[in-house]
């Protein structure tokens, strides 16, 4: 089953003069169960892409379907990106003035899951990514890669079904982003479908797809392996 | 490193006939330097006529076990304390041919390095795969981790090169 289907997707910011075409008409399906990464240089339109595929950016012409929604016809998208998608922003996008696991714990709150209950599956997925020490700590009181895991965690808590992740090992040393990869790789074997944005070769290679952009277009992908593959 | 450098370092652990040696050889750089058994004999041999290694008994199979000498374990030492030089490395062939494309005439380089940049990408899949399902020791997951780092290496020349192709356009 296909969980995301991007057809002829175009994206252009600004117009005039200043238009920016960052998207030139990308078609990309990620399957249940399956790890698609997008690697590109810089400006090529990878998280414009990530931004379009998870409801946070609109298209300025082709479809977007999530679990066979097409995004233009939704009316909660809001509702639809907390319950089903998870993000790792390159950013962060962390809340200064939460703690580590109050992070984590925020969508599953705004989704009307308890407080207890948000808090104990945020200190599980901590738990699980190996961050649990740091569950008390403010943002300002972590380590760039610390940060970074912290994030990974607010992605993945709840039951979400899609990821989509962009650059999320950045400021991590290979064993880490390796572990991160692992447990990106785990999630997919349980069903969930990841997308996930990297410049590292070493991280691009777990996923199941390599999916190569170029100026806006994609440029080559190596094929999906034999569902035996995996 | 010779081969001879290997066994040494495999003798350090104990004693050992040269069928284990191979064994052990192909356990731990994860079958990439496949050996017979002839070679690790005939190295056995030499390394005996140099000092470095001694044999002793043979076991209830008739194989003689060989165990280290005192110049052995200095040798060994030796080798580990020295740093590898990359001057005798074998010309790489990839480099040539890249090279090549953008010397020669009528060659689509940025197709050349397109079809070698999806196929690296390929066997880096493969070598994830592979130490992703390694339940082998830690040995072998190095050597993984070695190939996985060279074919990133390349990878990322691939995309520099292409960056600068373009640029220079
Ligand atoms: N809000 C915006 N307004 C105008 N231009 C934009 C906007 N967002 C992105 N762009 C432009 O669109 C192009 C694609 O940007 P995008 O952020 O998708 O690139 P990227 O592949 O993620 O790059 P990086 O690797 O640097 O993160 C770039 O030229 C960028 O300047
Ligand atoms: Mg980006």
């Amino acid at each position: 089953m296909t969980v995301v289907a991007l057809a002829g997707v175009t994206r252009v910011h600004g117009d005039g003069e200043a238009a920016v075409h960052a998207l030139k008409g990308v078609s990309l399906q990620v399957g249940e169960g399956e790890l698609v990464a997008v690697m590109g240089p810089s400006g090529s339109g990878k998280s414009t892409l990530l931004n379009i595929a998870g409801g946070l950016d609109r298209p300025t012409s082709g479809t977007v379907h999530v679990d066979g929604r097409d995004l233009a016809t939704v009316r909660d998208l809001a509702a639809l990106r907390r319950r089903s998608v998870g993000f790792v922003f390159q950013d962060l996008n962390l809340i200064t003035s939460l703690t580590a696991v109050e992070n984590v714990m925020l969508p599953r709150e705004l989704d009307g899951v308890r407080s207890r209950r948000a808090r104990d599956e945020a200190m599980a997925v901590l738990t699980e990514i190996g961050a649990a020490a740091l569950a008390g700590r403010f943002p300002d009181e972590l380590s760039g890669g610390q940060r970074q895991q912290v994030a990974i965690a607010r992605a993945l808590v709840g039951e979400r079904r899609l990821l989509l992740a962009d650059e999320p090992t950045g400021a991590l040393d290979t064993l880490a982003g390796d572990e991160i990869l692992r447990l990106l790789a785990a999630r997919c074997a349980a069903g969930a479908s990841v997308l996930l944005v990297t410049h590292e070769p070493r991280y691009a290679a777990w996923a199941d797809r390599v999916v190569f952009l170029r100026d806006g277009l994609v440029a080559d992908a190596t094929d999906a392996p034999m569902a035996s593959a995996r | 490193m010779s081969i001879r450098h290997g066994l040494l370092a495999l003798l350090s652990r104990g004693p050992r006939h040269g069928y284990q040696l191979r064994v052990d050889f192909e356990a731990s750089t994860g079958a990439t330097w496949p050996l017979n058994v002839g070679q690790v004999y005939t190295t056995l041999a030499r390394m005996e006529r140099d000092g470095l290694v001694e044999p002793g008994e043979s076991d209830d199979q008739g194989r003689v076990v060989y165990a280290l000498t005192e110049a052995g374990r200095a040798e060994m030492e030796r080798w580990f304390t020295t740093p590898v030089v990359p001057s005798d490395r074998p010309r790489d062939e990839l480099v040539i041919k890249l090279a090549m494309a953008v010397a020669a005439e009528e060659v689509d380089v940025a197709e050349v390095i397109r079809r070698q940049r999806t196929a690296t990408m390929r066997t880096l899949q493969q070598l994830t795969r592979a130490k992703r399902d390694s339940t082998q020791g830690r040995a072998r997951l190095l050597v993984l981790d070695s190939m996985i780092f060279q074919a990133e290496a390349e990878q990322r020349w691939l995309d520099h090169c292409e960056a600068v192709l373009k640029e220079a356009r």
